[in-house]
Order: structure tokens, then sequence, then C-alpha cells
């Protein structure tokens, strides 16, 4: 018995356990007892309110000289019993504690507690959306009494459909008051915008936010509400769960690559065909553990957006493959090797495989990001966080800096994990040239000055050398580097920085310590290591070729500059899931199929590389990228169409090191996750929580191939010259914002902000500027009016313009500008 | 006899400083100040006071639990005073501030903790309001705040007042209360006394206010003579507080031990109005089990033990006295109605429990209940006894249990004898 195990014993077994183990979970882990709970979660903190795992508890009797277990005449040991029944949720184990679950005492207990959970219970199971994968109704079938005492007329009615938000309805009548969904918004969200109000019989839950249940995460506790009282505005009243099939895929909407599981049934409202009726988050617990982003779950409208590009399109025109693909190989023969091709970060591995191999076999070199906002991707490959990184592990003793971004609108899920981290005691610092969310849950925010952020990391021994020697001195160290406010010069100059702070301190090439980056879109770092990098972009934008390819990357929708240099290009041939101002101006536009409608895999920003499985049938004639650009491929005699994505990963893995032996089979292998999650499990009623579709591979860093990474000089870009009545603008994310992949997802459309810029209160005053005033922005050969926000989120001498809001460009990266009011 | 508690009865006007100090006030806190503060722990373990909120835990042990390490410990007055039909907290308040305010300086020093917070009902902002004034002209006799009485000791003493929720008098809601959080009890351990489960995690003692008042007394003439009074396991006196069906209601402060139920009722409260019978008795109010006026109930003593042998309990000693026109099934209403409104909620067998309770009770007074019914509401009682994270829920079952037991011809006189008969109000019924 190693030190920190203890022996307990459940029903006359005795169990090995961890020492401080929640009883509950030991119960359940350990000897495969499931003690019924409906407030307990694993993630959270009890509270012993609902009653339900009351258990008799007692411990060993020992001599107490000798310390020795006492045993009755007939060899059993001795028990001293707790007089009452206790809650086995605010037990831990201990050695020597004895527990029994069913005893007559215990089985009346369960029957009683269940009893008066459904004294004021509707019973419209037949019309809720939880019916199917309750907990309550999985419960009362294992533990309830078969009838109620409780004179139905005697019910509680209250209001059934209380919007708490946009995006969350509360039904009173459900809820039984177990407050998972208050616990979790306190707890693991920070948001604590929902409370309990009144008391007694009339306790009831309510929001007091405003707009109502102003969070990113609210979808969460519609999963973890034990009853049908929280269901989403997107999935109400829109399926029964046993109608729908669980298919494992990924979040296509940021770099943490949260696993989801797409809910889908064959739905008169598309057509009888597979629709996705609800996302739903899939245990991963290296990657979102059992949480999503409200961005996650409501944002898959656009795989099926009437708006999509269904048909290839010719020279302007409706077409078919056989005729795009002939044209397309016959310009690609003209182009003398002159062939570029830009690639977003939507594309699978697969994708961007074919379209490298295409490029390259016809004599192109050139394979370029999209965006360019950031780089270091080859950092985050050299010196990222090693394998087996869990950012659940990070605790006191570690430390987190998250430099130049905005954690909570880049990538929701690192921000929920390390305001986690902070929780638990590691020393986070924030550090950026405004204040961000992330600052609520820090122990440092050093501010830098706006487009100074390697500057201050490189310069950090004498900028804040208190935070210095903490990060250093830490045992673990996780960097989140990202790119607000910097060119793409300065992106590289702060990831360069951020590596040799790493290597400096010895904080890479093992678990829980390296480099990540909120690189933009789910495949940031599969654009990595297929080898399309923004620096090239650049460079294509400075010579652009004769043919070009841009693959999912909706250039004209994020730059106001491109189209100067878009322009000089010969021919471009478009691949995108909807019909955008590149695919306009593109001699060839070729539709893709979405994420839900094909598998393949993207690689996240921890580097885990996972699988995405079909989902839906296609919009139109839409076709994997891979496989439409595979086929160009054959055409032009370059070898066969491959017939799967998973055979483009063979062919990959074959070429590309980083991919070495990576195959599908591989990929989708999972293993016993602490919680258990499984079917009509009491932590969550139904499966979609089940990870059926893998795990992922993490590529190990180069570091820990055995390759010593080396420090490089840090080329500061220059500082931004800033002119009298001049502010340097830094443009910002936003998570809910009017890209094409999330627009169409119109439930959330409340929920955007309308176009603003931020405006430091002594500018304003100086400049007359007013919260709420209409002004304009201007920049060099690109204005925006937007409405003037004056609430201290900028500092002085900067605006803050967050893109995508509007449907006109503002630039990506930092750049001087004026403001006037209108 | 003397009065410890209600010494305004023997000195008037003791609620003014001058007439305090003048008479012993504050020379506790003196004494306790001159010495260690271990051994003012020690004196209240040799005074053997148990706590006069109604748990009867004893004092000095709860003050012992403190871990003197931790560098941050509060003391909480819990001024609540919510139990039906107790109202001695207010008048000691109200008549012999100092004490309480010299008693939670004791202990303060006891457990060297860094403030106190008077945590009051919200009904008693006048009291407050009052306190305030008083700690203030404490404050300039240097009794309260920084370099206490010369002794190096610090401590600063604030009110707080409440929202109005008999389950903020229960002491782990009564912190969360104190912390700007909703009134529900916490999960124990950690206990208040504990680090991690006290006022914002720290370490705290939280004491009702006779207890405290107690500790001047007790530091004055030593625990051991104070051990004197009353019982081994009852000592000193506790304030009484009489009401109902009796001719003097009031606040009677008692030796323990000395005094039956009988000698309380007849005596010291004027007997029965009217020349009526007397039926029953709340020894503690609505939270604790009723017992017929027998002989044997009115021969009892007032101590902890002694209630004890009559199965029910002394608590905060709210003594409500019930006459023989009262339908105990409408007392028992009307305690399940209190109960019902007061539960926090966030336990189910209570918050489900007395709302089932009230409707079904409600259906036995409307005269539609059946005999069956008296049986549930038995039923339902006994499921919430025991299964709750605080004691309301076993507070909340004593009116039905206690009430069934003793006068189960009360409950059956408003049900029709036959079950059959009965009206059926609905499927599931």
């Amino acid at each position: 018995m190693s030190d920190n195990m203890v022996k307990i014993i459940i029903d006359d077994v005795e169990y090995e356990v961890p020492a401080g183990m929640n009883v509950v979970d030991a119960a359940k882990w350990h000897a495969s007892n499931d003690i019924p709970v409906f407030c307990y979660h694993p993630k959270m903190e009890p509270v012993g309110m609902c009653r339900m795992c009351l258990v008799e508890m007692g411990t060993l009797q020992r001599n107490p000289e000798t310390g020795a277990v006492m045993t009755d005449e007939d060899g059993n040991p001795l028990v001293r019993w707790f007089p009452k029944l206790q809650t086995a949720c605010t037990q831990v184990a201990t050695d020597g504690m004895v527990f029994r679950t069913n005893t007559q005492a215990v089985v009346d207990a369960r029957e009683n507690v269940l009893e008066f959970l459904l004294t004021s219970h509707p019973l419209d199971c037949p019309i809720c959306d939880k019916g199917g994968e309750c907990p309550l109704q999985n419960l009362t079938m294992a533990h309830g009494p078969g009838e109620s005492r409780m004179n139905f007329s005697d019910k509680m009615k209250l209001d059934k459909h209380v919007p708490l938000g946009d995006l969350i309805f509360l039904d009173e009548e459900r809820c039984i008051q177990c407050g998972r969904c208050v616990r979790f918004q306190d707890e693991l969200v920070g948001d604590d915008v929902l409370a309990f109000h009144e008391r007694g019989r009339t306790l009831q839950i309510i929001t007091n936010s405003d707009p109502g249940f102003d969070t990113y995460f609210s979808g969460n506790t519609t999963d973890i509400c034990p009853v049908g009282a929280l269901t989403t505005a997107d999935f109400r009243f829109g399926a029964r769960p046993w109608e729908l099939t669980e298919v494992p895929s990924i979040d296509p909407h940021d770099a943490a690559g949260s696993n989801i599981s797409l809910s889908v049934r064959l739905d008169r409202d598309f057509g009888g065909r597979a629709m996705i009726k609800r996302v739903m988050p899939r245990q991963n617990e290296y990657v979102n553990e059992l949480w999503i982003s409200d961005k996650a779950r409501f944002g898959h409208h656009f795989t099926r957006s009437e708006d999509r590009l269904q048909k290839p399109v010719v020279d302007g025109k409706d077409s078919d493959w056989a005729t795009a693909i002939s044209t397309i190989a016959g310009l690609l023969e003209g182009a003398d090797g002159d062939i570029a091709a830009i690639a977003g970060s939507g594309m699978s591995n697969e994708d961007l495989f074919a379209l490298r191999s295409l490029v390259t076999a016809n004599g192109g070199k050139r394979l370029g990001a999209w965006p360019t906002t950031h780089t270091g991707a080859d950092l985050v490959a050299a010196v990222g966080v090693g394998v087996g990184t869990n950012l659940s592990d990070l605790g006191a003793g570690d430390a987190v800096l998250i430099v130049a971004s905005d954690l909570e609108e880049e990538v929701p899920i690192w921000r929920l994990r390390l305001k986690g981290a902070h929780d638990r005691g590691a020393y986070v610092v924030v550090a950026n040239a405004r204040k961000t969310r992330m600052d609520d849950f820090a122990s440092a925010t050093p501010r830098y000055q706006a487009g100074k952020a390697a500057h201050w990391l490189d310069g950090i021994d004498k900028a804040d050398p208190e935070v210095a020697k903490a990060l250093k001195a830490a045992q673990n160290l996780v960097i989140v580097a990202g790119a607000e406010g910097l060119t793409l010069d300065g992106s590289r100059a702060l990831m360069q920085s951020a590596a040799n702070f790493l290597i400096d301190s010895g904080h890479y090439g093992k678990a829980n310590n390296g480099l990540m980056s909120p690189l933009p879109g789910p495949n940031g770092m599969g654009l990595h290591y297929v080898g399309f990098t923004p620096e090239v972009t650049a460079d294509i934008a400075q010579n652009p070729p004769k043919v070009l390819i841009v693959a999912q990357a909706e250039i004209l929708s994020d730059d106001p500059y491109a189209r100067a240099w878009l322009d000089k290009v010969e021919t471009i041939i478009s691949l995108n899931l909807f019909p955008d101002a590149v695919a306009d101006m593109a001699a060839i536009a070729l539709p893709i199929q979405s994420f839900a409608e094909r598998d393949g895999t993207f690689t996240n920003g921890e580097r885990r590389v996972q699988r995405f499985y079909t989902a839906q049938g296609p919009m139109g004639d839409a076709l994997p990228a891979w496989q439409a650009l595979s086929r160009i491929s054959e055409h032009m005699g370059q070898g066969k169409a491959k017939a799967s994505a998973a055979a483009v990963m063979v062919m990959m893995s074959n070429e590309l090191p980083a991919f070495e032996g990576m195959r599908y089979r591989e990929l989708s292998r999972t293993e016993r996750q602490f919680p258990d999650i499984s079917g009509d499990d009491m932590y969550y009623g139904g499966t979609a929580y089940q990870n059926k579709g893998g795990l992922g591979k993490v590529i190990p860093t180069t570091a820990e191939q055995g390759e010593t990474p080396a420090r490089a000089d840090v080329s500061l870009p220059p500082v931004l010259e800033v002119g009298k009545g001049q502010f340097v603008v830094l443009p910002a994310t936003r998570l809910y914002n009017l890209e094409s992949t999330f627009r169409p997802s119109t439930l959330v459309h409340p929920r955007i902000m309308s176009p603003f810029v931020e405006v430091n209160a002594a500018d304003a005053a100086r400049l007359d500027i007013n919260n709420g005033d209409v002004v304009e922005v201007k920049l060099p050969d690109v204005s925006v009016r937007v409405r003037a926000s004056v609430n201290g989120g900028a500092p002085e001498g900067a605006l803050v313009l967050p893109r995508h809001l509007t449907d006109d460009p503002t630039p990506m990266t930092v750049a001087v500008g004026e403001i006037a009011k209108v | 006899m003397t009065h410890i508690i209600l010494r305004e009865k023997d000195v008037p006007n003791i609620r003014e400083l001058d007439v305090y100090l003048a008479n012993e006030g504050f020379d506790g806190l003196k004494k306790a100040v001159s010495m260690k503060p271990s051994e003012v722990i020690d004196e209240m373990k040799r005074s053997n006071l148990r706590g006069r909120g109604g748990a009867g835990f004893p004092t000095g042990i709860k003050w012992s639990f403190i871990p003197q390490s931790e560098p941050v410990k509060y003391v909480v007055v819990n001024a609540d005073e919510s139990e039906t039909g107790t109202f001695k907290d207010r008048q000691i308040m109200e008549n012999n501030p100092y004490q309480m305010i010299e008693g939670a300086l004791i202990c303060a020093y006891a457990i060297q903790a860094t403030a106190v917070y008077i945590y009051l009902r919200g009904e008693f902002w006048d009291i407050a309001h009052d306190l305030d004034e008083r700690i203030e002209a404490a404050r300039a006799q240097n009794l309260v705040g920084d370099d206490i009485l010369g002794s190096g000791y610090s401590c600063e003493v604030y009110t707080h007042l409440g929202a109005g929720a008999y389950i903020c008098g229960e002491e782990s809601a009564l912190l969360n209360s104190l912390e700007g959080l909703l009134g529900q009890p916490r999960v124990r351990p950690p206990f208040p006394a504990q680090k991690g489960g006290g006022l914002y995690k720290e370490p705290t003692v939280v004491n009702n206010v006779e207890t405290l008042a107690n500790a001047p007394y007790i530091l004055r003439v030593g625990g051991e003579k104070f051990a004197e009074l009353g019982t081994q396991q009852s000592t000193g006196t506790k304030v009484i507080c009489v009401s109902g069906h009796v001719n003097k209601p009031g606040n009677y402060e008692l030796e323990m031990g000395k005094h039956t139920f009988r000698d309380l009722i007849f005596e010291m409260a004027g007997g029965i109005p009217d020349g009526k019978g007397i039926k029953a008795i709340l020894p503690s109010g609505g939270s604790g089990p009723i017992v017929p006026a027998t002989d044997e109930v009115l021969d009892t003593k007032l101590t902890y033990e002694d209630c004890q042998s009559i199965d029910t309990i002394l608590g905060s000693a709210s003594v409500m006295i019930l006459d023989e026109t009262v339908d105990i099934t409408w007392a028992a209403s009307k305690m399940t109605k209190f109960f019902k409104h007061e539960s926090c909620g966030k336990c189910t067998p209570c918050r489900e429990g007395t709302f089932w309770l009230d409707k079904v009770i409600d259906r036995i007074l409307r005269g539609e209940g059946k005999r069956s019914d008296v049986e549930l509401i038995n039923n339902v009682a006994a499921n919430m006894q025991g299964t709750t994270l605080c004691a309301l829920g076993d507070f909340a079952a004593n009116p039905i249990l206690a009430t069934i037991r003793h006068f189960p011809e009360d409950f059956y006189a408003h049900v029709d004898g036959d079950d059959e008969k009965a009206p059926v109000k609905a499927a599931g019924d």
C-alpha cells in the first residue's frame, strides 16, 4: 500500500483508494458501486443538499494501544457506526472508513428522497427534452417508489418557460434545486451570473446578469442539469434523445479542438436528411474535459446553411466537377510552375496535404497560411507543451503566462481550464496592453504599451523582474502567446521571446511545460505541420503568382488591404464553404464540405491530432477538399485519387515526419477517464458524453524527439510611430462575430456586439466622445463608423477595434489611425 | 436570587456604561486579559457552561477547538434570536448590553480573535443602532479597539443585520449570511472552529448572546464557583422565555435544576388565564417536541438532562404553554407553516417535506382528510428526520411526530372514521 492510498470498506469488501478521494467517486471508480447523486458532480465542490447519496457510515474500531482493528467472536471487524445516515458526497476517503450502501436504511432513504423530489415534479417526461437521458428518470426507476403519495393537485405550479438569457430556458417546475448550474457558473467558469432566489419550496434559479445568463459557457449547465429544467433555445423540443445518433467530432471554431458529439437524426426540417440537432461535449480530459463553449455548441448551423456554395462555379457560371477539374488542370499546366496556395485553418490535415501535393507536383513551392496574424507555430512544434500535458494538472507551484491574447474571446475552453489552474494555486500571469477577462483569474497582470508585447517579454527581466523570477522558479510553466496588437513580425518576435524564455528556464520538452498559441481556427498547427506558413502568405502578397489556390481562407472578408494584391493574381482558384468575395473574383470556385459532412483530422493548439466523423450529408455537390484536390491531381496524371481521408493520412504519414506512424485506428483509441462517464451515468444521464471517437494523439515536440532547441535572437519589430492626434489601433477578437461559419447561427445574433471601438476615458474626454457616440475610425485607406465604448477597456492612446463585427473588414494587425466624432 | 444575566432587575440602568462599570462591569475582561488566553478557556471549561442557543454544547470546549496557530480568527455573536417563542437575547441586549459585549471580548481574547461580529436579526435594527453607540462608548473607555485596557490585545466589534430568516440562526447559515451569501447551512466538516469552516474560512467561535453574557460572571467569580449553581450537567442559570396561555408571560432567569415546569408556570408565570386547564407544553418553541402537561412533565426540573428524560429538549428554553382549549392539530399546522416558510430549500427532505406536510394538514383541518392522512404525515415527517444537512429538517418533523404521538385524538377528530367514505380528490392520492 503506497503512502497516498488508504483502505476503505464498502459493503463488506475492502478497497484500496487514493486518500482524500471523494467517496462517491471512489465507490464508482474502484468498487463499481454507483451511489446515486443529483447535486454532486465530480468537477465541483460537494454541497450535500439533494440527500440522494445517504449511506451508512462508520469507522473501524481500533485497539487504542496496538492500533489493531478490533473484531468480534467471528473475526468480523468491529465498526463504530454513525447514528445517522451520512451523505457520501461530503466524505473523503480516509483509512478505516466503512460504508454500507445496500442496507434497508439506505434503500429507504433513497426511496424517500426520490419521493420527496417527485412530490412537486411535473412528471411531464413525455414532452421533456431530458426524457430518455434523465438522471431523475433513471434513478427513480432504480431506487424510487412505485407511486407517489402526494396529491397531484397539491403540486407546485410554476412558470415553465423562463428565458434565463437568449440561449437557455428554465422550467421552474422541473427544477429540483440541485444547484449544479449555479455552482458550475460560480466555481468552474467564474461568471457567477446564476443564483438561487427565495427559499424553501419557492427556491428558484435566477440570472442576475444583464443580458441574462451572460457567459460563454451557459450550454454546459443544460448538460449537467439532472432534470429537464434547463434547455437550450437551439435544441428544446427539437428531438427525443433516443432518436439521436451521436457522431464524434471536433469543435471547428478554435485551437482548443474541443471534443464534441454531433447529435444527428433524419429530420423533416432538413428535407428528411441527417441533421445536426444539437452539439454536446464529448469527454476528453486532456482537451476539454466535459465542457464546451457556447460557440462550439450553438455554432453548427453553418454546415447546412442555404447560403453554402453548392456547385462548382466556372467563369461565374454554375458548372459541374468534371468541367471544373479539367479547367483547373489546364490552368495549372499553363502556369509554368508559378503556382501558390493559401489555406485557412478550417482545412483538415488531409485537405492540406492534398493541396500541398497538388501545388508541389505542379512546380509550385509557396504554401501560405491564413490569416497572417499569428505565426510561430514552428516554435510550438519545437518547444510546445510536452506529451501528456493536461491543463488540469497545473496548480500550486506551477505558473502560466498568457501574453497578447484575450483568451476568453479567442479560446474560451483554455480560459476555463486555466481559471481552474489559478483556483488550484497556479501563478497565472496575464500580460496585455489592455484589460481582458482573464485578468479576473490572474495572479499578476503586467501591462505593456500597445503593440509592444514582444518588447515586454524580451525585456521581462528588467520590466517585471518579480514576475520573471516567479515564472522561472515555477515547477511547471506553460506560456500561451497570442498575437493581439502585433504585426506578423511582432508575432514572430513574441513567439521567439517566449521560446527563449522557456529554453532558458528549462520549461520545455516535458508534460505540462512549454508553449501554446491561440492560433485562429481549429487547425493552426496542422497548417504548420503540412508546411503552410503565414510568412509565405506575406511573400505571396508581395509577389503574386500566376495561379493562386485559396482554400477556406476568406481573405477579403478578413483583410481590407488584400484586394490590392489579389487583383494582381492572374488566376484565382477558390475552395470554400461559402461564395465569399474571393470566390467572386476566382476563375473557378469549388464547393467543399464542412467538418460535419465528411471525416478527417485537425491538429489542435496542443498538437493533438484528433478525428472528426461524418455527421450529415453534403450540401449540394460539395466534396471534401482533399477529394476535390486529389481528383485534380489524378486528372493531371499525378497519382490516383485517394479513396478516403484515412488513405490520405497514410500517405501523409509516409511523407511528413510529424505524422509518422499516425493511423486513424490509433487516433480513435480511448481509455477509461476520470470521472467515469458512461451510459445511464448519474453524472449525466445520456450517452453523448461518451468518447467513442478517440482521444487523438499528440505530435511530440522536436525537443522531446531529442532535438535540442536553440535560442534565437529576437528581432524586435520597429516601434509604431504615433503622431499627434493619432492612436494605436489594436484589433481584437470577439468570440461571437459575423464570420461566415458563425453568422448562420442566428439564435446567437442577439449576443453579437454591435460594431464598436473602445476608447480610453481620458482620450474620450479630450475628444468630447461619450459612451455610445457614433465615431469614425480612420486608418490608412480604411475607415469605419462604429459606436464608441468608453468603459475602461482601452489603454490611453490606443483604440481597441474588434474584428468581424461589421460587413466591411477592419485591419487584422496593429495599425495607427485617428478617431473623430461623427 | 440575584440575577447573573438579567441584572437590570437588580441594578437599574445597568445598560448605561457608568452604571455597568460601577457594578463590576468589565471586571471579567480585566481579569481575562491578565491571564493567558488558554487559562481563560480553562476557566470556561471549569464552569461547564453549556451553549444557551439551544444545542447546549459546552462553551469552553468549543473555544478550545480554535487552532491557536492561525493568525486570523473571529468571534461571531449569534443574536439572530429566531427560535419561536424566544425573546431573551433581545432583553439582554436592550437592558444589559455591555455584559454581552464584555463576554464577547473575553471570548475574543481567549481565542485571540481579530474581530467580533454581532449578527442580529433584521428586525433588531434599533438594537443594532443602540449597540453601535455603546461600542463607541466602550471604545472611549479603552474597552474596545486598540490595546484594550492596556493589555496589548486589540479587537474590533461590529454589528451586522440579517435579512430576516430563521435559518440564519443556524451557525453555518449565519456565517454565509454574514459573508453576504445566501443564508443556507454549510457542509460540515470543516466546522466553524476549523480553518476553512468559519467566517471567511477562518476559525470562528459562534456563540449565543446569553452564552457570552455568562462569561464576565464566570471570569469574575471563577468557573468552579459558577459550576456550583445548577446541576452537574446543567450549571448556572438559564433565562426561560415563557409565553402562550399564562398570566404573566416574560423572561425568568432561574438557577437550573431548582425549579420544575410547575413552579415556572403556576408560580412565576401566574398560572393559566381564566382558570383553564393546561394541555401541553412546548419547552423549546416549535422546534422541540411537544409534551402533554401531565404531572410527570409538570414535575420535571428545568435542566438539559431532565427535559431529555421526558423525550423533549430544553433547547433555548422558550417555553410555550397551550391551554385545554387548543386543538393540537391547529398548533401543529401553525408550526408546520412556520417551518415551511423558513426552510431554506437546500435539502430535499426539508424543502419538499415541509411543503407536503402543510398541504396535508391543511386538508385535514378543512375536514377533507382521511384517517390515512394522519399516518401519511407521520411517515413523511419520520422520513425528514435525520436526513438533512442542518437541524431544521428535524425541527420541522418534531411538531408532527410529537403531536401525533401525544395527541392522536386531536388529529383523528378531524378525519372521517372510514377511509372509504372520505372524499377522494385525485388519482394518486
